[in-house]
């Protein structure tokens, strides 16, 4: 009899995220466990005692995911986790802590395909403000965009809190590769001028950019908002909006709802999910996986 | 729809073990419940919940896996299954702290085995040091080392109290005589091992515990046991895969070998699955725990 397909599901929370264990069940996990209130320093223990209790063969129907709501703690827990493996007692591992990578890798894969279908333009060098920004989807969907070339300014509500999760952001998580900058809720007013990009990523039912802003930006193309809530993060931006023009914009700038981010993230984390199933040789999956995968799916079939 | 075999997983701690749920799932459980930071006040419940809720049908396909850190605690609870049983309502329980109980008795089987072949010796006429004796794996070892016959003494690497509070606990638990010592300086291990017949090390991943130059030191060595699967591993010389290869820097005793890790490792998973299956399979409730395994492990080898 074949072995199932077993899944240990780490988190730092006191509850795992029904969301994720509803997507490792649909994505053809036939056994979803969870272990709780997870130290980081407890990685190595728990990664050691799954590789070292299964046959190289069912290790290929084995895997662990890492949720929690810390980024950097996720990130960290996936490098212990991949350095606690001995080559052939391996196994494919998947960080989306709050689903957080999977969300900001969707979301500028989304806009990303906006400016290439409607702007003829790419990512490279366009000026993003990411309202909200310090949160975990704000801090990665700032990463991945830096990573794909463009100028971030992570936008808080206190500067040096925003500037030092900029910092931890540019070290962490870009290798020291990328520089976001911060600013202040307080200047958006004067950053909106020279945004070609906007990503309200705060918490939900805040207005993060009101109709005024939106009217007085005169290089914005692409605006994205990850609340579903109402009011919507940014004025003119509805949840189901999928790249119709924003009402309000003078540059004709066009907008990306929480329900058309969500779509997409919800297929990145399953083909995600699905790829550690899948693969012969193990994976270990973060943010820059997740913004491949996302820029695959949406990638015009030739 | 026909009933599906489930496990209930009771843990003192906050997680039960990947380990074991791969091994349970892979011995044909349909379903795992784990149960976390359960207190032994909370195990008479917990069974009676788990027996009381099936029928008839349902209680042959029902079992419970006692985990944790803690040897005595594990063996605690297991009684407690068993107290808070109700005939017929009755499943299988198996107690397995760090799965410390079938690596143990797969430890002590595989050197009881090259014990008997190559050296035509019993436990009982042998005296044996067990280091990294105050952990869950070398305590198991340890008694049942013990019950088996051999003069057995556990050792700690930090403190001589710490292995004489261990010994004197478990002697007293599981009616066996365990002696106590101090295995810090290479000095103390020597004096240690100088006439023992068999040695386990269960000490700590990725620390050599016994050198090549303490070994040389060991006259009347004939079988040593390394469960540390990680290198450097426990005891120098021996290779994972070892089962009766050559001790080689064991060069004052003629004769000795060792078993190594993955060795010790095989067998314990083969008797982790069978002890599983056994729950599984039977027509009458079961209680496992070091002993049972260890009555396994003898069959297996």
């Amino acid at each position: 009899m074949e072995k199932p397909f077993i899944l240990h599901m780490l988190t730092t929370a006191k509850n795992l995220s029904p969301f994720d264990a509803n997507m490792a069940l649909d994505a053809g996990w036939i056994h979803a466990l969870s272990y709780l209130n997870v130290e980081p320093s407890e990685v190595q223990g728990l990664v050691q005692d799954v590789i070292f209790s299964r046959s190289l063969k069912n290790l290929q129907r084995t895997g662990i995911f890492i949720g929690g709501r810390d980024t950097k703690q996720a990130m960290d827990m996936l490098k212990s986790a991949k350095r606690s493996m001995f080559a052939p007692f391996e196994v494919s591992v998947f960080a989306d802590p709050s689903g957080a990578f999977t969300t900001a890798a969707g979301m500028v894969a989304l806009a990303e395909n906006e400016l290439i279908t409607k702007f003829h333009t790419t990512l490279e060098a366009k000026n993003i403000l990411v309202l909200g920004g310090t949160g975990p989807v704000g801090q990665v969907a700032s990463v991945i965009a830096a990573q794909a070339g463009a100028h971030v300014r992570m936008i808080g509500r206190q500067l040096d809190k925003a500037q030092n999760i900029a910092d931890m952001c540019n070290n962490e998580f870009g290798e020291g590769k990328i520089t976001i900058l911060a600013g202040v809720d307080a200047d958006k007013a004067e950053y909106i001028k020279t945004t070609d990009l906007v990503f309200a990523t705060g918490a939900a039912g805040i207005e993060l950019l009101g109709a005024e802003l939106v009217a007085s930006a005169p290089l914005l193309k692409v605006a994205a908002d990850v609340n579903a809530v109402p009011p919507a993060g940014i004025a003119g931006v509805d949840a189901f909006q999928n790249g119709t023009p924003i009402k309000g914009s003078n540059s004709g700038a066009v907008g990306l709802g929480a329900m058309a981010i969500g779509n997409i993230k919800y297929q990145v984390q399953n083909l995600l999910l699905k790829s550690m199933i899948h693969t012969e040789k193990p994976v270990f999956l973060h943010f820059e996986h997740a913004f491949e995968m996302a820029r695959n799916y949406l990638k015009p079939v030739a | 729809m026909e009933k599906r075999s489930i496990l209930h997983m009771l843990d003192p701690m906050t997680n039960i073990s990947p380990f074991d749920v791969n091994m349970a799932m892979d011995a044909g459980f349909d379903v795992l419940m784990p149960y976390s930071s359960v207190k032994l006040d909370n195990v008479h419940g917990l069974t009676q919940d788990a027996i009381f809720s099936r029928g008839p049908a349902g209680i042959p396909l029902t079992a419970i896996f006692i985990g944790g850190r803690d040897l005595g605690l594990a063996i605690d609870m297991l009684n407690a299954c068993k107290h808070a049983m109700v005939p017929p309502f009755e499943i299988s329980v198996f107690a397995d702290p760090s799965g410390a109980f079938t690596t143990a008795a797969a430890l002590v089987a595989c050197v009881e085995k090259e014990l008997k072949t190559l050296h035509g010796k019993e436990m009982k006429d042998c005296k044996a040091v067990v280091f990294g004796g105050t952990g869950s794996v070398g305590i198991a070892t340890g008694v049942i080392s013990a019950l088996a016959g051999a003069s057995t003494t556990l050792t700690d690497h930090l403190s001589a109290d710490t292995a004489l509070d261990v010994a004197k606990a478990y002697n007293r638990r599981f009616n066996c005589e365990l002696g106590a010592a101090l295995a810090g300086s290479d000095a103390e291990k020597i004096q240690l091992i100088a006439d023992a017949d068999i040695i386990y090390c269960t000490a700590k991943a990725g620390v050599q515990v016994l050198s090549a130059v303490v070994l040389k030191q060991a006259k009347q060595l004939k079988v040593a046991g390394d469960v540390n699967a990680v290198p450097p591993v426990g005891i120098e010389g021996i290779k994972r895969s070892h089962f009766g290869a050559p001790l080689i820097h064991a060069v004052n005793s003629p004769g000795a070998v060792g078993v190594g890790a993955l060795a010790v490792g095989d067998i314990k998973y083969q008797l982790q699955n069978t002890l599983l299956k056994l729950m599984l399979e039977t027509d009458k409730p079961l209680y496992l725990d070091f002993r049972d395994a260890f009555m396994k492990a003898r069959q297996i080898v």
